[in-house]
């Protein structure tokens, strides 16, 4: 049990307090594709930032590799990020004026890892994301499909346990989105477990679970009729 | 985690991200470099007008004081008022005889005469003053000697040459050992000098022949007159207290009354020096007050620039801490930067301030006085440098502290 949530429940103080997670139960196992599918504003943003460490909890208990995620210092949760999670945006969020290589190795600069070791494992990765002679270029120069496999090599140098992405196709069109989720079930097939977040019913369908999320809550899970 | 400061490391992440972000890294660095200018080259030129103002009084001892003979406001023992009297030698040995603070002292004596070499001959001021004149007033002996103790006691004939006179008379010769006929009486010329400060008081050495007052006096028949006395206090002591004393010589001697004030005029230099100590204090204080205003626009400006380079990044922190950079490594990334720069920038100014000061004291310059002193002594430059990097560096960490209070998903979505 890669992640294990209990009873989680997540409340927005306010004038009107919104609470927008209501006692999510959620296993999800090493090697499994998931996507985490709901309309905007049933929580499943919360979710994914709860999932990724980048927000906490009111109550209950979320386990990450075995390891409970409650209270954690920012230092803490910024060095459980760097070595158990692989973030994927829908906007990229690489840094721009540093080329591929740089992005991908920029975990590794947090871990104190030297440059030439950084920049040796970068390199694999972007070959493995076939950017190899686009190792160079600067987010600015390259297409949009390319920039989110720098992102997604960028998600797997440090060898994470899980890999979160945030809408990962928002951005692409269908095409580029298809080679998109290609690669993620490769990944998959190779061992990885991966998260993926998204309102596209087509992503969904590419993944081998769909967690319907509503209203803070998870809908009875229903197996995939292909 | 390795110390930041000694991980190289974490220096090439810095040089590169100054380096990739080249309009901002230049904009900062180039307001460091103008604040640290402004100030460094505000602090030295202060300097430097004080210098130019001061030398002019160089060699001029600024606790000197004089008397001279006036004529009397008040009737006394008999004597309508309006009467002038003549200070005599025997008023100046009463006077030094009596009077405890004084360290060097010299009457002095003059006349318009006509001076002749061979056939050269021109019209000039003659004087006769005691050895230590040159101690008070201070001259520039350009070769030879001034005239001593033994050449005052023995009448001797002998005088020294103000350096444009000399130069009117003799041309190219050398002037040392020439006899020259002031009004018809021949003295042997044993020194050539000239004025040190630009100020003077009574005669202007340059173009005048000075000899012994003994010898003045014999020449030209004074008897014991004495023209005015002038003197400097003792270490310690201000004119103002001789006068006291003076005036109890002269009341004593002549029949000046005691509540007379207008029949001697004392003048004493060291109030006027007072005045103008104020003046260099006033003129320090407004570049200091200038000084810190620049440095402040200086800061403001740095602040500002860091906390639109600290808006701009925001993203870049939110992907960075997302990643998994720590609050501290944040932090200490832009500490870094900001040290950097500021050490780079800052150094530069005043490296920038200190060529120009030397051009300024290069041009005013002066042969005989020296330079000005534009110059920054290296603690000021230390100060500014250290200053800026300080308050730069602040202004810059404030707003990365207070973008930490963003959360990281948020800062990401920042566009």
């Amino acid at each position: 049990m890669i992640i294990r949530l209990k009873d989680i429940n997540k409340t927005y103080p306010g004038v009107v307090p919104l609470h927008v997670l209501k006692d999510i139960n959620l296993d999800i196992d090493r090697g499994e594709l998931v996507a985490i599918m709901g309309a905007s504003g049933s929580g499943k943003s919360t979710l994914l930032n709860i999932l990724g460490i980048l927000d906490n909890y009111d109550s209950g208990e979320y386990y990450l590799d075995y390891v409970l995620i409650k209270n954690l210092s920012e230092n803490k949760a910024a060095e459980l990020r760097n070595r158990m999670i692989g973030f994927v945006f829908q906007s990229f969020n690489l840094i721009s004026y540093k080329n591929a290589i740089e992005n991908v190795a920029l975990p590794l600069f947090y871990q104190g890892v030297s440059r030439r070791q950084r920049n040796r494992l970068a390199m694999e990765q972007l070959e493995r994301m076939g950017l190899a002679d686009r190792a160079h270029h600067l987010p600015g120069e390259l297409s949009g499909g390319q920039k989110q496999r720098v992102a997604i090599a960028r998600a797997l140098i440090t060898n994470p346990s899980i890999i979160l992405a945030d809408e990962p196709t928002g951005a692409l069109d269908s095409t580029t989105s298809r080679d998109v989720m290609q690669l993620f079930r490769q990944l998959n097939d190779d061992g990885m477990t991966i998260v993926i977040v998204t309102h596209d019913p087509n992503v969904g369908a590419a993944t081998n679970r769909i967690i319907r999320i509503s209203d803070g809550r998870i809908e009875t899970p229903q197996p995939i009729t292909v | 985690m390795k110390n930041p400061i000694f991980d190289i490391e974490n220096w090439r992440e810095i040089g590169a991200t100054l380096a990739r972000n080249k309009t901002r890294t230049f904009l900062t660095a180039f307001g460091i470099f103008w604040g640290t200018a402004m100030l460094a080259m505000l602090w030295g030129g202060a300097h430097g007008m004080e210098g130019m103002l001061r030398r002019n009084f160089a060699g001029f001892t600024t606790n000197f004081g004089a008397i001279f003979p006036n004529t009397t406001s008040v009737s006394y023992h008999g004597f309508n008022k309006g009467m002038t009297w003549q200070m005599t030698q025997s008023d100046i040995d009463a006077i030094r005889r009596i009077t405890p603070y004084i360290e060097y002292s010299t009457t002095l004596i003059d006349r318009e005469g006509t001076i002749v070499y061979g056939s050269n001959s021109t019209s000039a001021t003659i004087a006769g003053y005691e050895p230590d004149f040159a101690k008070i007033n201070l001259a520039v002996v350009y070769s030879g000697r001034v005239f001593n103790k033994a050449d005052e006691a023995r009448t001797a004939k002998v005088a020294v040459i103000g350096k444009d006179l000399a130069a009117t008379l003799f041309g190219n010769d050398d002037p040392l050992g020439k006899y020259v006929s002031a009004n018809g009486v021949f003295v042997r010329i044993i020194g050539v000098i000239g004025q040190l400060s630009n100020a003077s008081i009574g005669t202007r050495y340059d173009s005048s022949l000075i000899m012994p007052s003994s010898t003045f006096r014999n020449i030209f028949n004074y008897g014991n007159k004495v023209g005015f006395f002038m003197y400097t206090a003792a270490p310690g002591h201000s004119p103002k207290e001789i006068e006291t004393y003076i005036r109890r010589v002269i009341c004593a001697n002549h029949p000046i009354s005691p509540d007379d004030d207008k029949a001697m005029w004392f003048m004493d230099i060291s109030e006027d020096f007072k005045m103008l100590d104020t003046l260099f204090l006033g003129v320090s204080l407004l570049a200091l007050f200038v000084g810190t205003g620049s440095l402040m626009a200086g800061i403001i400006g740095i602040g500002n620039i860091m906390w639109i380079i600290v808006k701009e990044r925001t993203q870049e922190i939110g992907i960075r801490r997302a990643i998994g950079a720590k609050p501290r490594d944040i932090i200490t990334q832009i500490l870094c930067e900001g040290v950097a720069l500021t050490s780079i920038a800052g150094l530069a100014g005043v490296s920038f301030a200190t060529i120009v000061l030397a051009i300024a004291d290069k041009l005013t310059a002066d042969p005989v006085l020296g330079s000005a002193n534009f110059t920054l002594t290296f603690t000021q430059a230390l100060a500014i440098v250290i200053t800026f990097l300080i308050l730069g560096t602040a202004a810059g960490t404030l707003p990365a502290i207070k973008a930490m209070h963003i959360k990281p998903i948020e800062a990401m979505r920042d566009k």
